[in-house]
């Protein structure tokens, strides 16, 4: 029996059940002026509320990590139709992703104890926080199409209220954009989902694809209209053109933390279920050469210009963020466009680092926030000095993003480039790479004025009046470790990309 | 024990049951209660007991010449929709006792609340479609004064509406009757349909019209664009009406008689793949995104919920005019599981109104603190709608889908279209609802609603349990589901 694997599921989610129902005692009990008792006294302390919280996350990363690394569980929970199962299989790819969702997950959530203390409510916000954490790595641990669609879901609906958490005007059409876009991509997808059903052999992930050869004869043509709609569906979570415009508008209003678990790990979520549809369940050849391959590459390449653009553009720092978010998940899901296993190699590699680099990201935008409120680049003249690891921590993972070697970003990148040369997608093999290296320029362009502006604000800017302040030590060391990360993974990326190569060579 | 006696039971029960409420002196109100309550819970008692002792015999109570009969029969449609009205209407008339409290003239809203239950247990035992029709006549009768209930300007003028829309569509199902009866072998239900080859061959295109029409005319209960106007206006009824019946028993009496006529009378052979099949699935692909835009717009709680109940009502006419057994299956699945759906979702907005008064959206603001109990089944409510998987939505969402597929039809592939573009639309109207209520900014002063709160047991538990079915048949949908499928392998 395996079914332990389900644990770190069900307890961060009962956990963060118990605490959303805290929250609303609490709330009546504060209207009623009532003074509340045992586990509600309990949750209202806060010191003892991240206790309780860095121990569940705690015992569900391990969970987590124990369940991925140890053998090919499989279990199927229940039947949610007659020929549907509810089915979990541990496989490499979901190792892969649970396992960057768990370090980003306890590391954001390490830097929310300090952090949102300035944001209020916070049993609700780790309420939510704890029960996204449970749908991912049940997300993760899917082994078949409608286990994963219905994950993606509530994943989707459990993460809106951290949209939503300022409760701002702005948050809340934030939200509502969120939840639209969102559920119109995963209306979508399941739009997609019903033609699979019919034209596969089965709908649990298969490696290299399950279609039924027989069945599909002569019906290719809606087939590939449903795997198109899948991708601009599932597309929509990463960002993809044309359903992008929630990301810039939803991720910022969170707190940032949350912008940071949303940015770095929600988002892939996407990119898993295109893995998913496209690669274990109808399969890299039934699309290769197809109008649906080149019509995906111009949608990942237009993402990826468009994305850097805007982000240039942009003043605020953490919509500037989410703009580079949206090209840099396209550079993803550009490389699983190219269907060939450097490409693939390419966009796993970049989900790890990305997910490191703009967690970081967000974090520091955080800090920025946190520590005097700033929220605008040009509000960061001489940052430097007044925080200087924060701000090398910053410029190693923005390095990073960029793609400069040593830092990880490069190895990517690398494989990225060269998989498109190899892809024999006509005009794509060079033209990708070229639009690469511009999003890469104007990468440097949007990250690195912060670096510059902080460590050297110029002559008029009166250095003796800075005061050095570091933001606290829990909000300092997951940016430490981001931050190391991204160094380690690019000096000795040789592990990382031997593991990827196995799940790869199997897929393509 | 005679079956057959039992049918008959169950559908006068209630009818004189009802009648009787305003002539017993009850000593007090919560005598009336428990009058009204044990013959809902017998009537219901029967139904289930015939619905576990199932025979085929029929029983005829009486005939006006010919083989024109008033019988009733308990067969596997029969009792999905017996079935339903029967588990739902103890609870919807436990919740009445609270709600109508506030609303006055309670002898005559039991009355005909209840007979209305005998009425709907006539359509859905009906043997042949004289029977059926004719409870159809009565269904609209003894509504009228439901929604008439309050008596103000708004309700007569809606009633009148009401019974306008509804006599007209009679009128057209007639039409649909009188061919059966001339082109049809019998005036039965059979399985398949009872059409003669060769008028069916020779009158083909007459068929196939008056098909529409009777299509169109029983639709007017189902509110199908562009019959769906009365529902909405119809909101201005109390919440155990709206609830009930505009969610519930009168809009599916309306689609029920619709797969009636198509699987059992018509038969689905003669019409598959004809234009008749084609217009119809048109009006209710329109009717599914229509509903949705319409509930987008409105600001009023009751009525966004009924335009909502326009959209949904149009998936199980979708699913019915696909002309398969799975289709039949996809739209009986949704018959059953929009019921629990809306008419939780309705109970919710009732305990709103009830409690409070408030009556329109944007008057929602911070409710969901001060009400948590409503407002998470309201969510819960509005999530299934949605169609989130682990809740009963998705399940006849996925078997309409599948249906839609497996038939092969392009019209049936816009169908899903539109079913997902509805859900989207869903998401959106009833997710503002809940945003509103649970996040209304930070500097919401909760003093300025220190009146609201969760309403006593009687409101809560009809809540509680509609939310727990919910998701029951949501994460276990298979024993219901493989019931419908049972029941729809009778028909081709």
């Amino acid at each position: 029996m395996s079914s332990w694997i389900l644990l770190p599921v069900f307890l961060p989610v009962l956990s963060g059940i118990c605490l959303l129902a805290a929250s609303f005692r609490m709330h009546l009990a504060q209207v009623r002026g009532e003074t509340g008792s045992g586990f509600l006294m309990w949750a209202l302390d806060r010191k003892k509320l991240h206790t309780f919280v860095m121990a569940i996350l705690g015992i569900t990363a391990v969970l987590a990590l124990a369940a991925a690394w140890t053998g090919e569980h499989s279990v199927t929970l229940f039947y949610l139709m007659k020929d549907v199962p509810v089915y979990f299989h541990i496989d490499g790819i979901g190792r892969l992703f649970v396992s960057i969702v768990t370090l980003v997950w306890v590391l954001a959530g390490l830097y929310s104890l300090a952090y949102m203390e300035h944001e209020g409510e916070e049993t609700g916000y780790f309420g939510f926080y704890l029960i996204v954490y449970g749908v991912l790595v049940a997300l993760d641990f899917s082994g078949n199409l409608v286990t994963m669609y219905f994950f993606y879901e509530l994943m989707t609906i459990c993460s809106v209220p951290l949209v939503l958490h300022n409760g701002s005007r702005e948050a809340r059409m934030a939200a509502l954009k969120y939840l639209f876009y969102s559920m119109c991509g995963a209306y979508l997808g399941l739009f997609g989902i019903f033609f699979l059903y019919k034209y596969c052999g089965t709908l649990a992930f298969t490696a290299g694809g399950s279609l039924n050869l027989s069945l599909m004869q002569g019906n290719e043509g809606i087939l590939l209209i449903a795997v198109f709609c899948m991708l601009i569906g599932f597309g929509a979570k990463a960002g993809m053109f044309p359903l992008h415009a929630w990301l810039p508008a939803a991720h910022p209003v969170a707190p940032s933390p949350a912008s940071a678990v949303l940015s770095g790990i929600i988002v892939k979520s996407g990119v898993l279920a295109v893995v998913r549809v496209v690669y274990y369940i109808v399969g890299a050849e039934f699309l290769r050469g197809t109008w649906v391959q080149n019509a995906w590459l111009v949608l990942t390449l237009l993402t990826v210009f468009m994305g850097s653009m805007m982000a240039y553009r942009e003043p605020v720092m953490k919509k500037r963020l989410a703009y580079s978010t949206v090209s840099q998940v396209s550079y993803i899901m550009f490389g699983l466009a190219l269907l060939s296993p450097d490409g693939m190699t390419g966009a796993l590699l970049h989900t790890v680092f990305h997910a490191v680099i703009k967690s970081a990201l967000f974090l520091t935008a955080g800090v920025f926030l946190y520590m005097g409120g700033r929220t605008r680049v040009d509000q960061l003249r001489g940052i430097g000095k007044e925080m200087p690891v924060t701000i090398w921590c910053y410029t190693i993972v923005s390095l990073g993003l960029i793609g400069i070697p040593p830092m990880s970003g490069f190895i990517s990148k690398w494989y990225l480039a060269s998989g498109a040369l190899n892809s024999g997608t006509g005009v794509f093999e060079w033209f990708g790479p070229a639009v690469l290296l511009v999003s890469a320029l104007l990468t440097a362009g949007y990250l690195l004025p912060v670096t510059l502006n902080g460590f050297f604000p110029g002559e008029d800017f009166d250095v003796a009046e800075v005061v050095k302040k570091e933001p606290p030590r829990v909000m300092l060391v997951p940016l430490v470790i981001f931050a190391a990360l991204t160094v380690i993974l690019g000096v000795m990326p040789n592990g990382l990309i031997g593991y990827i190569g196995q799940i790869v060579s199997a897929l393509v | 024990m005679n079956t057959t006696i039992l049918m008959v039971a169950a559908v006068l029960l209630p009818i004189f049951g009802g009648a009787l409420v305003p002539l017993i002196p009850f000593k007090n109100r919560m005598r009336m209660a428990i009058y009204v309550e044990t013959i809902v819970l017998m009537t219901s008692a029967v139904v289930a007991w015939l619905l576990f002792h199932r025979t085929d015999d029929i029983f005829t109570l009486f005939r006006f010449t010919g083989n024109l009969s008033i019988s009733f029969r308990v067969d596997g449609l029969g009792t999905v929709f017996a079935g339903l009205v029967a588990a739902l209407w103890p609870l919807a008339t436990l919740y009445s006792f609270e709600y109508m409290k506030h609303e006055g003239h309670e002898k005559y809203f039991f009355m005909f609340y209840t007979i209305t239950y005998g009425v709907t247990l006539g359509i859905a035992l009906a043997e042949n479609i004289v029977t059926m029709y004719c409870f159809y006549e009565m269904l609209t009768m003894v509504t009228v004064p439901l929604v008439m209930h309050t008596l103000s300007r708004e309700a007569i003028l809606a009633s009148r509406t009401y019974m306008y829309y509804s006599i007209g569509g009679a009128a057209f199902a007639f039409i649909g009757m009188v061919f059966i009866l001339v082109a049809g072998t019998t005036s039965e239900f059979v399985p398949g349909g009872v059409l003669d080859p060769e008028k069916a061959a020779n009158w083909r295109n007459l068929l196939l019209l008056v098909y529409v029409l009777c299509f169109m005319g029983f639709s007017v209960k189902a509110a199908m664009w562009p019959f769906s106007g009365w529902l909405p206006k119809a909101g201005v009824a109390p919440t155990p009406v709206t609830a009930l019946l505009h969610a519930v028993a009168v809009v599916k009496a309306g689609a029920f008689t619709i797969i009636r006529v198509t699987y059992y009378s018509f038969g689905t052979e003669f019409l598959r793949g004809t234009w008749a099949q084609a217009v119809v699935l048109i009006f209710t692909i329109i009717t599914i995104i229509y509903g949705c835009s319409r509930a987008l717009k409105e600001t009023h709680i009751k009525r966004r919920l009924a335009w909502s109940t326009v959209s949904n009502l149009s998936y199980i006419l979708f699913g019915a005019a696909l002309m398969t057994p799975l289709g039949l299956v996809g739209a009986l699945s949704h018959m059953v599981f929009h019921a629990v759906m809306k008419i939780c979702a309705f109970f919710c907005a009732g305990a709103i109104i009830y409690k409070t008064g408030r009556e329109y959206i944007h008057q929602l603001d911070g409710f969901g603190r001060r009400m948590p109990k409503v407002f998470i089944i309201f969510t819960i409510s509005g999530l299934a709608l949605m169609g989130v998987p682990g809740l009963c939505g998705f399940i006849s969402k996925w078997n309409l889908a599948k249906a839609a597929v497996e038939s092969q039809n392009p019209l049936a592939y816009l169908g899903i279209a539109a079913l997902l573009a509805s859900a989207l639309l869903t998401a959106v109207y009833m997710m503002t609802i809940v945003i509103r209520a649970f996040f209304p900014g930070r500097d919401f002063d909760y003093s300025k609603i220190q009146d609201v709160e969760d309403p006593n047991w009687m409101m809560i538990l009809p809540l509680v349990l509609f939310a727990v079915a919910m998701f029951w048949f949501g994460l276990h949908s298979s024993t219901v589901v493989s019931g419908l499928e049972q029941i729809a392998s009778v028909v081709k």
